[in-house]
């Protein structure tokens, strides 16, 4: 990407608007919609769309830069920049030229954030399967959504969504299709509180989305959601999110040491104490392990090979249960680190207690546990232990 | 495709439309492997029995989702490893 479009200083002006109403938006469970009108002025809502549609024209690599830098002032605000990028994605590679040409530019001049409708009620967080079907009288005709999704980050302020449904004529829950809906393209209700641990300002709601859109709307034709997910959602969403969880935890570190190194501080913190020193080496070397992880992936991701070859599917998943489990216990060295005052109170500039709290989600944001089966299954596929 | 191959193949497709209960559908080259029932999970049973059935090893490298996707791109896999120049190893 060339420097005319600086997107550092673009995520460094979302990041700065973030971090000053973060502890209104964590404490009101509030979606950051100040944070979220600054990504649509900055245009960094375009971060992923090609210039040819008014975009920055970025890739994966300025994607983990904005993931990181927006991580360090607010996970929730970075998570919902990596989320919509994740689906701009989709449209860049998926859309049919009609659907491009229309929402592309609109994306691009901040006029839609996406929000991504892939929770359904019953299939136990499986991405890859769905069970409300999508309605279509005849090939080439109008597709009919009725849809309740228990899990909408953004999703009452999103202008359009994307929304895995059965594809019609599915025989089986395994033959999804993704399509694209204007707000005002469906009638939605919303419902329910959003009083979660952490995450407060990602407002994630459950969802009754019903509506039509025309055919040209569906991405990747009937049955295409696994290779989108393949090549698209699953590599930018453990990218991305691993990208923001590093960020946190790096911004939490860095607060500490600032702490430890003030003027103020000292004589507070014995910095000559072996304890404290080898609990921030060990929060150091976490970060570096992520870091690694996170920059070895992205150049597999870059190197345009095939992503659902089994080694590249195990590296995305070990680079996401990977960062979401060491960016935590980061942060729990860190709370240690330096005891019940800044570890563990909420008026500390540390923040660490926020960020302990964003953390948590991690390992529960696409369950570690579910890509362990996964990993498991393809493990038994390389019995010679290739590595990507 | 062998038609021990689509036998064998046949009781994994469980969302074969009628053919559970009524005639045996016909199981071509195109069959969606992914569409009818075969998952992650069923596609390592399904490797172990046709390994046992034909006595083969299907190298690292096929296992991939390009090789699961139709039965045609499975039974290719398969072939190539009951004509490699080794012949298949020993049960």
């Amino acid at each position: 990407m060339t420097g005319t479009f600086a997107p550092a200083e673009r995520t460094a002006r979302v990041a700065k608007v973030a971090e000053e109403h973060l502890a209104r938006t964590d404490r009101e469970a509030a979606f950051p919609v100040e944070a979220l009108a600054e990504m649509r002025d900055s245009g960094l809502l375009g971060l992923l769309v090609p210039a040819a549609y008014g975009g920055l024209g970025g890739g994966p690599a300025d994607l983990i830069e904005a993931g990181m830098a927006l991580g360090r002032a607010d996970t929730s605000v970075g998570m919902i920049l990596a989320m919509h990028c994740q689906q701009a994605a989709a449209v860049v590679r998926y859309g049919s030229e009609p659907l491009r040409a229309d929402l592309l530019p609109r994306i691009a001049a901040g006029q839609v954030y996406l929000a991504s409708v892939t929770t359904e009620a019953g299939k136990g967080g499986h991405l890859l399967s769905a069970e409300a079907q999508l309605g279509e009288e005849a090939p080439g005709a109008a597709l009919t959504v009725d849809r309740f999704a228990p899990i909408v980050t953004g999703g009452a302020h999103a202008d359009g969504f994307l929304i895995t449904m059965r594809s019609p004529g599915a025989v089986s829950e395994n033959q999804v299709s993704l399509v694209y809906a204007d707000r005002a393209q469906l009638d939605i209700s919303g419902s329910g509180d959003w009083q979660p641990l952490g995450m407060r300002a990602s407002h994630s709601l459950p969802l009754k989305l019903t509506g039509s859109v025309p055919a040209h709307q569906l991405l990747g034709g009937h049955g295409g959601f696994h290779e989108i997910a393949a090549t698209v959602f699953g590599p930018l969403a453990h990218l991305g999110w691993s990208a923001v969880w590093l960020g946190t935890a790096a911004g939490a570190l860095s607060r500490v040491l600032r702490l430890l190194r003030s003027p103020e501080s000292r004589g507070r913190f014995d910095i000559t104490s072996e304890l404290l020193l080898t609990r921030l080496s060990r929060a150091r070397q976490r970060l570096d392990t992520v870091h690694a992880l996170l920059r070895h992936t992205l150049a597999m991701v870059e190197s345009d090979g095939d992503l659902t070859e089994t080694r590249s599917q195990l590296l995305l998943n070990s680079l996401k249960i990977t960062a979401s489990e060491q960016c935590h216990a980061a942060v729990e060295d860190l709370i240690d680190a330096v005891g019940l005052r800044h570890g563990y109170l909420k008026d500390s500039p540390t923040r660490l207690e926020l960020a302990l709290r964003d953390l948590r989600s991690a390992a529960l944001n696409y369950s570690n546990d579910r890509l362990h089966l996964a990993d498991g299954r393809l493990a038994l596929r390389d019995q010679g232990v290739h590595f990507a | 495709m062998d038609q021990r191959f689509t036998e064998l193949l046949r009781p994994f497709l469980k969302f074969t439309p009628g053919g559970a209960a009524g005639e045996p559908v016909a199981i071509t080259p195109e069959t969606d492997l992914r569409a009818l029932g075969i998952d992650s999970m069923q596609a390592i049973e399904l490797l172990f029995a046709i390994e046992d059935a034909f006595a083969i090893s299907l190298p690292d490298e096929e296992l991939n989702d390009t090789t699961f996707a139709t039965a045609g791109s499975l039974w290719n896999a398969v072939a190539a490893q009951l004509t490699a120049p080794t012949g298949p190893v020993a049960p």
